[in-house]
């Protein structure tokens, strides 16, 4: 057959040194360390509103906007910005109208649709296959200062409506119509909770990449949810995952030479599995 | 016009996506029934690293899709078993976890440089082997939909009440989930792992609102993905673009005009006599 | 005769402690059974202990085949399914369903539709036809499937006062045809429309007809306290704060 196995990863391990040592480490770690504390925040929102499989979609959604802001040169930010928003947009009004288990259906084909646009794009129109892999799964290397500043504000973004918003969408969550009888305007609340995920979202794409968000904004959440008894707990829990797996995801990819989406991701899913292996049994007595 | 037949590469590619896309798009409409789009996503997207797998030791890409599949259908069990974290929210730490793994793998140095033909699938480059697969896959498959039709559609009615008629659920919903993962593996080969979602999800939203039975929506979903596959290869071979996404992308039309079509109303056929 | 339905000291429960104790009652065919008793008393519970769907201790004996007919919103009705299509699925309880239907089969749903008045509805579709139509299309399912013992759970809830009477009279017809219906409720008012009255409130409370059991000392220890009671002549007449959802 055509190849052979060689998963010879360069062994040579770097020094940890090196994450400060080097500028574009440097960047990658302030980066990652910026997204943790937006995605792990947000993160903890999407696991207890089970807004899983939008978050997820959100990022992917936005691969046709990045193929397009690639080859015209301008920042991807945007593009991915808008694409988002269009499609929070699209979920908060088909979410308020009750499509049912079609709803799931619609989630899928428009996120299949967008996938195939953006490879179109990229293949035949633009033929900038090559970058099409940093799109999808981030680089160390595509991250600037502008990228930075972006990740910071989605931080802040993501601390500000936690502290101010955080209530409403918990009590919304766990009863949407006692909370709406309240007065509370809860169609509104759940609309800016959608409008913020889709913008924090895409502040992590050229870290992460657009198939792989949910590694910052699902993984650690998901994670801390294992052991968290209050809000508070969760909230700080998945920030201090998503930190850590996020730095030493960063290290891990320097070092095998990939980029660092796929290692933060496979990183959080081994953490999730060791942390469930290790609450199960307590959770079985308490039961 | 004739273009596609007039290659042997044309041929195959017609003949792959039209017994895919008739079978995908009559299990599809169970599928999305049973509120089971979520685990189709998941399930084409987390076999990545079995592909990739396959296709660094030269194995059959659909062996390596099985296993992907396996894999991360054990994972997200797994992790819902804990009722904190729920489906949702496991499936997506599942298929992230096994996503970053097949890039992982696929962007290792030494890795040859087909990721993008496993996302994104090329039904040009499918063997009489493949065909054969997808036939023998739209077969059986459609045997088994004609035989579990009433049973499936008992079932989806009305779960709670349908276990006294005899149907056990759990019997029906492993059989849908066995068939699900049957197509999602033969159809990542040709679809790849990223569009595979659409063969399956996009036939019902194209029918739905337009068949007053059940029999119905399976026969033309059946159709509807057998076309927009015949549609798709054309587009792509007058169009020059990718044919995976082609396909994919004929089929989310199909999506949205038969979603948006207004739907045609059967009035009771007394109802007017009397 | 042998009854229908026999429960003695039944418990039932999910795994933990029972949350239903001491059911011990029998109905005869041709009885048509309302059961009351506030929401988390066990009326869904007692229906999934006599369809086996949870552990039980005790007896609970049934004397034939048993069809359940839930309420019309639990059902989905966003699927391409006629009024005939639904009562066809009860033919599935006879085997044979991996077969298309057959002509007997068809023929039973036609009669069964028939039974329950809705022959001109038959080819309509089962989402666009009323509370109570479905109803009566859920009754015809339970009729092919030829199930003797129908559990309806809240079969009146969401329907306008005159179809609801319009399907109490139907309970009586199925009941007089030789079956025993329990049929889960709310309305403390219509109970005496059924031959007997089960109360529950994780416990029985009471059991008989009507006369005997509506009165103000049964029906305060069904609802503790939920209720408000209104006496005109010898008659307690109760209303109750309804939690529907």
């Amino acid at each position: 057959m055509q190849t052979i196995i060689n998963l010879n990863y360069d062994a040579q391990v770097p020094s940890p040194a090196e994450l400060v040592d080097l500028p574009f480490m440097r960047t990658a770690v302030a980066e990652l360390a910026l997204l943790a504390v937006a995605g792990g925040l947000l993160g903890a929102w999407v696991v207890l509103r089970r807004l899983a499989f939008f978050a997820h979609a959100v990022g992917s959604s936005t691969f046709p906007g990045l193929v397009v802001a690639d080859a015209a040169g301008f920042r991807p930010l945007y593009a991915a910005l808008a694409v988002a928003l269009t499609y929070a947009a699209v979920v908060w009004q088909a979410g308020s109208r009750a499509a049912g288990r079609f709803a799931d259906a619609v989630t899928g084909v428009v996120l299949a649709a967008a996938l195939a646009i953006g490879v179109v794009l990229a293949s035949d129109v633009f033929h900038s296959g090559a970058r099409v892999d940093t799109l999808l799964f981030g680089s160390l290397l595509a991250i600037g200062p502008g990228d930075l500043w972006a990740a910071g504000v989605g931080a802040g973004v993501a601390l500000i409506a936690t502290l101010t918003v955080g209530p409403a969408w918990l009590a919304s969550g766990f009863d949407r119509d006692g909370t709406r009888a309240l007065g509370a305007p809860v169609a509104a609340a759940d609309g800016l909770l959608l409008a913020i995920i889709a913008a924090v979202v895409v502040t992590s794409l050229p870290a992460v990449g657009a198939l792989l968000t949910a590694a910052l904004f699902i993984v650690p959440a998901a994670t801390a949810r294992l052991i968290a008894t209050s809000v508070p707990a969760l909230l700080i829990g998945s920030v201090a995952f998503a930190l850590a797996e996020g730095i030493v995801g960063a290290y891990i990819a320097l070092w095998l030479d990939a980029p660092p989406g796929p290692s933060v991701a496979v990183l959080g899913g081994l953490v999730f599995t060791a942390v469930a292996l290790a609450t199960a049994p307590a959770k079985r007595v308490t039961a | 016009m004739l273009e596609p037949l007039q290659s042997g590469i044309g041929r195959h590619a017609l003949a792959d996506v039209i017994l895919l896309g008739a079978i995908a798009g009559a299990v599809g409409f169970w599928v999305v029934s049973y509120g089971l789009s979520y685990g189709a996503e998941s399930l084409s997207h987390g076999l990545l690293p079995g592909l990739v797998g396959a296709a660094l030791i030269g194995a059959p890409l659909v062996s390596g899709a099985l296993a992907g599949a396996v894999a991360t259908a054990l994972l997200i069990a797994i992790a819902a078993r804990d009722e904190r974290i729920g489906f949702e929210v496991a499936t997506a730490v599942a298929v992230t976890a096994m996503l970053g793994l097949g890039a992982l793998l696929a962007l290792a140095p030494s890795t040859p440089q087909r990721l993008a033909e496993l996302l994104f699938g090329d039904p040009l480059s499918v063997t009489n082997g493949d065909i054969a697969l997808a036939a023998g896959l739209a077969l059986v498959g459609g045997a088994i939909l004609v035989v579990l039709q009433r049973p499936f559609a008992a079932l989806v009615f009305d779960p709670v009440g349908t276990p006294a008629l005899g149907v056990a659920p759990g019997a029906v919903r492993t059989a849908l989930a066995l068939l699900l993962a049957a197509v999602v593996c033969v159809a990542v080969q040709s679809l790849g792992s990223l569009l595979a979602l659409a063969a399956i999800v996009a036939p019902p939203l194209a029918v739905r609102r337009h068949v007053h039975s059940t029999a119905q929506a399976v026969g033309a979903g059946a159709a509807v993905g057998a076309l927009a596959g015949i549609v798709g290869i054309y587009a792509s071979f007058k169009l020059d673009m990718a044919a995976g996404a082609a396909v994919a992308l004929a089929l989310c039309a199909a999506a949205a005009v038969g979603s948006a079509s207004p739907a045609r109303r059967r009035e009771p056929r007394r109802a007017r006599a009397g | 005769m042998t009854p229908l339905v026999e429960c003695r000291d039944l418990a039932a429960g999910y795994g933990g402690a029972p949350v239903l104790r001491d059911v011990t009652f029998a109905a005869e065919a041709g009885e048509a059974v309302v059961v009351l008793g506030p929401n988390g008393g066990g009326k869904t519970t007692l229906f999934r202990a006599l369809l086996g769907e949870i552990e039980t201790s005790g007896l609970a004996r049934l004397g034939d085949r048993v069809a359940y007919v839930p309420q019309t919103d639990r059902t989905e009705l966003d699927f391409p399914v006629s009024a005939h299509d639904v009562a066809l699925m009860g033919a599935l309880a006879h085997g044979r369903w991996w077969l298309p239907a057959g002509r007997s089969e068809r023929r039973a749903a036609h009669d069964a539709l028939e039974r329950v008045g809705l022959a001109a509805q038959a080819h309509t579709a089962f989402g666009r036809l009323s509370g109570g139509q479905r109803q009566r299309v859920l009754l015809a399912r339970a009729l092919v499937q030829e199930a003797r013992i129908l559990l309806l759970d809240e079969p009146l809830a969401g329907v306008d006062p005159a179809s609801a009477d319009a399907l109490v009279g139907l309970f009586h017809e199925l009941a007089a045809g030789g079956r025993t219906l329990l049929v889960s409720s709310h309305d403390i008012v219509g109970a005496r429309r059924y031959h007997r009255v089960l109360c529950l409130n994780g416990t029985q409370v009471a059991y008989g007809p009507p006369e005997d059991v509506l009165v103000r000392d049964v029906l305060e220890r069904t609802y503790a306290g939920e209720i408000v009671m209104l006496e005109s002549g010898d008659e307690a007449v109760a209303t109750q704060h309804h939690h529907h959802h």
